[in-house]
């Protein structure tokens, strides 16, 4: 398994390293193409919950990009209702098989912390965003409340 | 990479957005009254967009540390105001500052990555109302751009383009700007400066990779599937595609019937269909109306679609009906474009036109070698001998000389071949594969330069003298001369071919040798293939593989049952584009296209899902020979590389470019950087997924175990290529290539290039350079540029030939979308052809044929245009790559 080697030695740094921001990785052993975590937000109105993510490396890793979805729904401009999200590190024109998947972890932290409306993929939370960021982080908060998962203790 | 990609929205990437990384870091405000500001610092994107931090209250010396991302192009001016700001009246400004961008790019090369500005906050007298207009400083910003970076031919080319502009507007006083180094912040920018693309304009939702439904573990989990109910061992899911990337919020529909959800020992959800006892990741999507599952005698499964009256082995969904109907719509469009297609008229040598057409050059002998003539003089090779000689009665001669030939030095000829001698003692060989001669020892062949020609005039006999050079013997007139009579024979230097560089070239020259060589090998008669257009594919299929292949070669008459009419060509035509088609049918699923570029096929690795695939491949490959064989063209040609792979040559890591652009990406990474300290954990060993499962593959014995280094990197990259380029079609493509071989020797393709061969299989077409034009976009060139105004004039003034290979060259296709170049796809959809300006005008221009793009350096004049593209569209190897 020429991707195996590469995303256990990765798993194993961000293991480590004890990311703040993405927690409770969950790797099935006979599956390392498939990760899971839980994304932990500083900023509010994400900072009330956290977000499960799927990460799925292809069996070409490193030649061509991860992909990441949320498995928990967010009120979020650059996330759609499937989970999808935009992420300018893992797109086509911009992938380096040197780029490590805590890097692509950071990115998304950030891009969950800091919405970038000017690239939504819901345009309608992009508008509400910059045009009423009030109704917006209320709105945001309440979802967060009720969809998204408990943040760890610890 | 040093090339951005184009979006089709802005031809001139100086109004292309790009991400600009801004960190607002601190001020410092000179003291002007009692009271400490609450300030904030607002940025106006050239008056449209601002972003404000936050207020910090009570401060001369505010630090925000806040990072926007704004998006900018390099144009873009930056208004910087820094405001007091009351609860209970308007804000105050304290003062303000303009940044133009285009400035601090220059400056800097087009790299405007951690660089800090440090601004001279100014007030201006208007905004106090005094009657004085004196200017103040009033305060120090700092702020830190990140993450941008602009091709520094692109600002070069502002200065041209946008002269006044630039001069006349600011000049950035007040504005002071260093790199700042080592700053510990730097993680998060690090992290954006991929981000240095202009916004495509969809976002990206998936990034266009192999989608894994569930890797191996698919083959992991069937065991625990396998219910009571099942007798054998559950294969993975026959090909589901990609579906999207997550569903798990869309409500979802009752499962078909047989199916059942089961979760696995990790909790992990997977369904289980006991129809065909298989199991899937991907929740299956219902057949859809008029669809059913049956079992053929052997107890495979199939789809029967009784809207088509077809069957397929994929189970149907969304995504391989929605290319089916695509496919079926262009079955309108497949005749007609069948009548504009064209290539050079087909002149016949006048001695092989009789003998096709008499009676008693049926059992007789047809010259193939290269200068063999009629008249008895030469000793035509005769095919009807080589039969006899099969069938155990070898000449003397030739049995002697076989034996002569033992000690040549160069080994045994390859199986089916036998090489014999002229009575003249003149050497040839016999390939009983597919009956066919030639003067060509098999063994060199490819190596050696020497090459069929025009027949000679009737009574004419090319000799040799003991040292082997050549002569002419004329019979008509008992003379001899070693001066070629033919006319267009060789004269002035000579190029590979034995024949004058400059004509050696020329693709009509070429195509005439080919031409000739399949005349030579006609067969007398003809085959009737009677087809019912309702199942065109099985009777084409049974008909065309009941028959030895050399029958293939005879004349062609096609009947379409119920349409019985002579066959004068017209007809065949016909049967040549809708098979062509036909094949093409994904629910066959023998062929994909290679990318969404262009609809250029190459072979489906997932095609093995189809159990009779290689005899289908073999039948592919004996029809698409004997389109070239008859001057047929076919509907829709493969990709470069396929036909690089027929041609026996060597494929390289730009080939990968055309067929998966983000695996070249990444190789080209790997070439261009320094590996080692990356930690890319790279072995010589690799994998691919196909339906579901990941195949392993080692690049070389005990690949797994070394390690990929800077030192052996070009091995790996080497082998990576041909990897890439034949992996889980090897099969498939051998049984294509002898299907091939059978019809046409594919030694006779050996003259052609790659384009060569698409323009023979596919014709050409008329070209609207009117609908071209229109359809053309520009990259720091515009419409008016004069190097943009030669190119037009060049391709008006190219023949349809020339205009071909221009557009192979570019898009790496001579077709044209049947909707005209509006349609040009690229391979991230819809992309039209794109003229960008690149480099100096030493340099080649160069291609890139996923984006549709010419680079096109800003040559000086027409003439010189002119010779570097004709080099560049005539030059087909290792050009282009740099």
């Amino acid at each position: 398994m020429a991707a195996t080697r590469r995303l256990q030695k990765e798993l194993n740094d961000i293991r480590q390293s004890g990311l703040k921001s993405f927690r409770d990785i969950q790797v099935d052993e006979s599956n390392i193409l498939t990760w899971q975590g839980l994304i932990v937000p500083d900023n509010p109105p994400y900072n009330k919950g956290a977000f499960r993510i799927e990460i799925n490396f292809p069996a070409e890793y490193p030649f061509k990009p991860p992909k990441i979805s949320f498995k928990t729904k967010i009120y979020h401009p650059n996330i759609d209702e499937k989970g999808q999200v935009c992420l300018p590190i893992i797109s086509a024109e911009n992938w380096k098989p040197a780029t490590k998947t805590d890097q692509v972890i950071q990115a998304l932290v950030a891009l969950v912390n800091d919405p970038e409306p000017e690239h939504p993929l819901r345009a309608e939370l992009a508008e509400e965003y910059l045009k009423d960021r009030k109704k917006f982080t209320k709105n945001a908060e309440e979802f967060t409340k009720k969809h998204s998962e408990k943040r760890p203790t610890d | 990479m040093t090339e951005t990609i184009s979006t089709l929205t802005a031809p001139i990437s100086l109004s292309t957005y790009h991400q600009l990384s801004l960190t607002v870091e601190s001020a410092s405000i000179r003291n002007s009254g009692l009271f400490k500001p609450n300030p904030y610092l607002q940025v106006t994107i050239d008056d449209k967009i601002s972003k404000k931090t936050e207020v910090i209250k009570n401060t001369l010396h505010p630090k925000w540390k806040e990072e926007f991302t704004i998006l900018v192009t390099p144009l873009s001016q930056l208004l910087f105001r820094l405001a007091d700001h009351h609860s209970f009246r308007k804000d105050n400004i304290i003062g303000e500052q303009r940044v133009n961008l285009l400035k601090i790019l220059q400056y800097f090369n087009g790299k405007c990555e951690n660089v800090e500005l440090t601004l001279d906050m100014i007030k201006t007298a208007s905004q106090e109302n005094t009657p004085n207009s004196a200017e103040s400083k009033t305060a120090e910003v700092v702020l830190l751009f990140d993450g941008l970076r602009i091709d520094p031919a692109t600002l070069h080319q502002s200065h041209e383009a946008l002269g006044e502009v630039t001069n006349s507007r600011n000049s950035n006083e007040g504005v002071r700007a260093r790199i700042r180094r080592n700053n510990p912040e730097t993680l998060r920018s690090m992290l954006r400066t991929p981000n240095l693309r202009p916004p495509p304009g969809p976002p990206p939702l998936s990034n266009g990779g192999v989608h894994i439904p569930g890797s191996n573990a698919v083959v992991d989990v069937p065991g625990a599937a396998a219910g009571p109910s099942h007798q054998e061992a559950p294969a993975p899911e026959p090909a589901h595609p990609p579906p999207s990337a997550a569903s798990t919020s869309t409500p979802e529909e009752p499962l078909p019937p047989g199916w059942e959800m089961r979760y696995d020992v990790y909790g992990r959800r997977y369904y289980v269909d006991h129809n065909t006892r298989s199991t899937s990741w991907e929740r299956p999507q219902p057949l859809p109306p008029g669809w059913e599952v049956r079992r053929d005698a052997r107890g495979r499964v199939y789809y029967v679609d009784h809207n088509t009256r077809t069957t397929t082995w994929q189970r149907p969904d969304t995504e391989r009906l929605a290319r089916f109907q695509h496919w079926r719509g262009e079955r309108r469009h497949v005749v007609a474009q069948g009548n504009q297609r064209f290539l050079y008229p087909q002149t016949q040598p006048p001695p092989h036109a009789q003998a096709e057409l008499e009676p008693d050059a049926a059992q007789m002998p047809i010259g193939v070698g290269p200068a063999s003539s009629m008249g008895g003089v030469g000793a035509p090779v005769p095919v009807g001998a080589v039969a006899g000689a099969v069938a155990g009665a070898p000449a003397g001669a030739g049995a002697a000389a076989a034996a002569a030939a033992l000690d040549d030095g160069l080994g045994a000829l390859p199986s089916g071949w036998e090489r014999r001698v002229q009575p003249d003692g003149r050497v040839y060989y016999v390939n009983h594969k597919n009956r066919t001669t030639q003067w060509e020892d098999p063994r060199t062949q490819g190596q050696e330069v020497s090459a069929p020609e025009e027949a000679l005039p009737p009574g004419w006999e090319i000799r040799f003298t003991e040292e082997g050079t050549r002569y002419f013997v004329d019979h008509n007139t008992r003379t001899t001369t070693f001066q070629d009579p033919r006319p267009g024979a060789p004269k002035g230097p000579q190029g590979a071919y034995g024949v004058p560089r400059a004509y050696e070239r020329s693709f009509r020259w070429k195509l005439s040798q080919f031409r000739y060589l399949c005349q030579s090998n006609a067969l007398p008669s003809h085959i009737k293939i009677t087809l019912s257009r309702q199942t065109l594919f099985e009777d084409s299929y049974h008909q065309i593989m009941r028959l030895p292949a050399y029958e293939l070669r005879r004349r062609l008459y096609i009947i379409f049952r119920g349409e019985e009419g002579l066959d004068y060509g017209g007809v065949s035509r016909e049967w040549f584009f809708l098979l062509s088609h036909e094949v093409l049918n994904p629910m066959y699923c023998l062929f994909e296209y290679a990318n969404k570029n262009n609809y250029s096929l190459q072979i489906n690795p997932a095609s093995y899902v189809n159990p009779d695939h290689l005899l289908y491949f073999k039948f592919i490959g004996r029809f698409i020979a004997m389109a070239l064989y008859h001057g047929r063209f076919i509907y829709s040609g493969f990709t470069m590389p396929f036909y690089k792979r027929m041609l026996n040559k060597k494929l390289t890591m730009k080939d990968i470019e055309s067929i998966d652009p983000e695996f070249y990406n990444s190789l080209v990474w790997i070439k261009d950087n320094n590996i080692d300290e990356c930690g890319l954990e790279m072995w010589f060993s690799v994998d691919f997924e196909v339906l579901g499962q990941v195949i392993h593959h080692e690049l070389k014995p005990a690949g797994d175990k070394e390690r990929v280094t800077e030192a052996n990197k070009e091995q790996y990259l080497q082998l990576v290529t041909q990897w890439r380029m034949t992996r889980g079609i090897e099969e498939q493509t051998s049984a294509f290539l002898d299907g091939f071989n059978e019809v046409v020797p594919l030694e006779w393709l050996k003259y052609f290039d790659e384009r060569e061969l698409e323009l023979m299989l596919c014709g050409m077409q008329e070209v609207d350079v009117e609908d071209w034009q229109r359809n053309t976009i520009y990259r720091h060139y515009t419409r008016s540029s004069k190097q943009v105004a030669w190119f037009w004039q060049f391709v008006r003034q190219m023949d349809n030939e020339k205009r071909a290979r221009l557009l192979q060259f570019v898009t790496g296709t001579c077709r044209v979308p049947v909707g005209g170049f509006a349609e040009l796809m690229g391979s991230n959809g819809p992309q039209r052809f794109c003229i960008e300006k690149v480099g100096k005008d030493t340099w080649l221009p160069r291609s890139h044929t996923c984006f549709n793009r010419l680079d096109l350096p800003p040559y000086k004049s027409y003439e010189q245009l002119c010779e570097k593209l004709n080099y560049a569209i005539e030059e087909t190897e290792g050009f282009g790559q740099e």
